[in-house]
């Protein structure tokens, strides 16, 4: 049976890798265009938070998000505006901010709630939680699979 | 006849289905090695011949509607045309030349080629070579990254719409020289020699592509993902096609067909066929599902009254059936009968073992639909 262990896409000149699918989801912008976008956006969502316009700053947060590879930096400072964003939110409040969002905002929120699960160190899972059973509830499974399939991840 | 009429074949998925042209015979695939051909005039079906050739699960089946000739593909990288001699199928094998598995074969219009897709990314384009008195092939290869998943044919029995697990719908030219004549300039181009790209879409939200659907006139092509949603592409002769995608709640589809130019009916794992509209070709939406079985579900589903059961009579309820028709994903949409323009029934072959037929009638259906709208 040893040949089973054999990698044999290793032999194909013409395999299609991971890195090739990554590369067709960038954007073409340069990294430092990325990171000025996202700490710009940090400082409008922080001063829409100030003025207390919890849903404009919801909106904003999920706007053009980075993607691409070799973001990391500029994917975690985004992560963390979404969910200070987030934070900001009571429980009774959340159905109403998740309807005010349209599909494409929707998925993209459910994309940060999984980036935000994936570091519990950082973020407080039991309200990401919250926020994940009810965004289920309007976008359903739908959105989490496109979560798994779509290419543009946030983290 | 009732509506939806189900027949339940066998406890294993059906992997491939199809019937022949006049519906009294359907060919499946239990999950195996062996084709049953079922008899399907009376309403009790039972099967009358197995064909046995192939030692891998056989992937892909298709009945020719006209000279009656099965093509069945399988994971074992070979596919057989089979004849019926003296009410003996007989198999003919074609040179796939291919080195992965077959994944899903289908005629023709004309029935005079078949292609077949492979995990060797690659189309198999066969054709009947007079000269050697067998089955030939010729590749489309580039630019395929990945497995193919499903093929379509064009109307015009020239163009072959292919979706693959690279995230990507085609549209090729499959023109064989002696086989074909030359087609009439489509939306698709004009100069057509074999392997031309005529057109490549993307759902930017990523997912293998699982089903491909030419329209009934082949101007528009329509495709589903693993994203969940379903893209229709409208191409254009500037090379900037529109594509349009409707985002869906539920769970990925599968298999789409077209019923007619207005109207898409799409399955998956949500296990209910559901239905796409558009009214004027440009704003495309999910208007609901077609499965209208409501199995009363009891009200009483919180965690304590299940628990207060429990305790009272001593059993839990153990009711597990889905509400819908099919118990589990369905695999396959494929016209029953009608016209490719106007479908006025269709079946669905699923994982729980179940064939199902459906009418389909779109004026009905609209009025249903809309009244069950919120």
């Amino acid at each position: 049976m040893a040949f089973r262990r054999i990698d044999i896409d290793q032999y194909d000149e013409d395999i299609y890798t991971e890195e090739e699918i990554l590369a067709d989801a960038e954007s073409g912008r340069s990294i430092d265009e990325i990171n000025s976008v996202v700490d710009a956006r940090a400082t409008d969502v922080r001063n829409l938070l100030t003025r207390g316009n919890n849903s404009d700053a919801l909106t904003k947060s999920l706007e053009d998000p980075p993607y691409g590879r070799n973001l990391e930096s500029a994917k975690a400072k985004n992560i963390k505006t979404v969910v200070d964003v987030l934070n900001q939110f009571r429980a009774n409040d959340i159905p109403t901010a998740i309807k005010g969002l349209n599909l494409d905002q929707q998925d993209v929120l459910m994309k940060y709630l999984y980036a935000a699960l994936s570091k519990p160190e950082q973020f407080n899972s039991g309200m990401i939680l919250n926020w994940h059973e009810k965004l289920t509830e309007v976008a359903g499974p739908g959105s989490i699979v496109r979560v798994m399939t779509d290419k543009r991840t946030v983290f | 006849m009732s509506s939806p009429d189900v027949h339940e074949l066998t406890l294993s998925p059906i992997t491939a289905h199809s019937f022949n042209g006049d519906r009294t015979k359907l060919a499946v695939c239990p999950n195996d090695t062996n084709v049953h051909i079922y008899n399907t005039s009376s309403n009790n079906w039972s099967i009358e011949a197995t064909l046995k050739d192939h030692d891998k699960v056989v992937t892909g089946i298709d009945f020719a509607p006209n000279s009656n000739r099965i093509v069945t593909c399988s994971q074992d990288r070979n596919a057989y045309v089979w004849t019926q001699e003296n009410g003996v199928w007989k198999p003919a094998l074609v040179l796939l030349r291919i080195n992965r598995a077959a994944t899903y074969v289908r005629w023709s219009p004309n029935e005079d080629k078949f292609a077949v897709a492979s995990g060797a990314r690659a189309i198999s384009v066969c054709y009947f070579d007079e000269d050697n008195d067998w089955w030939g092939s010729k590749h489309i290869k580039k630019p395929i990254r990945s497995t193919v998943l499903s093929v379509d044919w064009h109307p015009n029995n020239v163009l072959l719409a292919s979706g693959s697990a690279d995230m990507k719908a085609r549209v090729f030219s499959a023109f064989i020289k002696g086989v074909d004549k030359k087609p009439a300039p489509t939306v698709w181009g004009d100069k057509l020699p074999f392997n031309t790209l005529c057109g490549e879409f993307q759902s930017n939200r990523g997912g293998w592509v699982h089903s491909v659907a030419f329209s009934p006139s082949g101007d528009v092509l329509a495709f589903a993902g693993h994203d969940s949603s379903i893209n229709i592409a409208y191409p254009s002769a500037d090379g900037n096609p529109t594509v349009v995608t409707v985002v869906t709640p539920s769970l990925p589809y599968l298999s789409l067909i077209w019923a007619n130019d207005r109207q898409i009916v799409a399955a998956g794992h949500d296990c209910a066929p559901v239905l796409f509209e558009t009214s004027d070709n440009q704003d495309w939406h999910l208007t609901g599902s077609l499965d209208e079985n409501k199995k009363k579900t009891s009200i009483s589903t919180s965690v304590l009254s299940r628990f207060k059961t429990m305790d009272s009579r001593g059993s839990s309820d153990n009711d597990t059936d889905l509400n819908t028709i099919h118990q589990n994903t369905i695999l396959q949409v494929r016209p029953y009968s009608g016209s490719p323009d106007q479908v006025a029934q269709f079946s669905t072959a699923g994982v729980d073992g179940k064939i199902v037929i459906w009418d389909f009638d779109p004026s009905r259906v609209a009025k249903d639909l809309s009244s069950l709208r919120v």
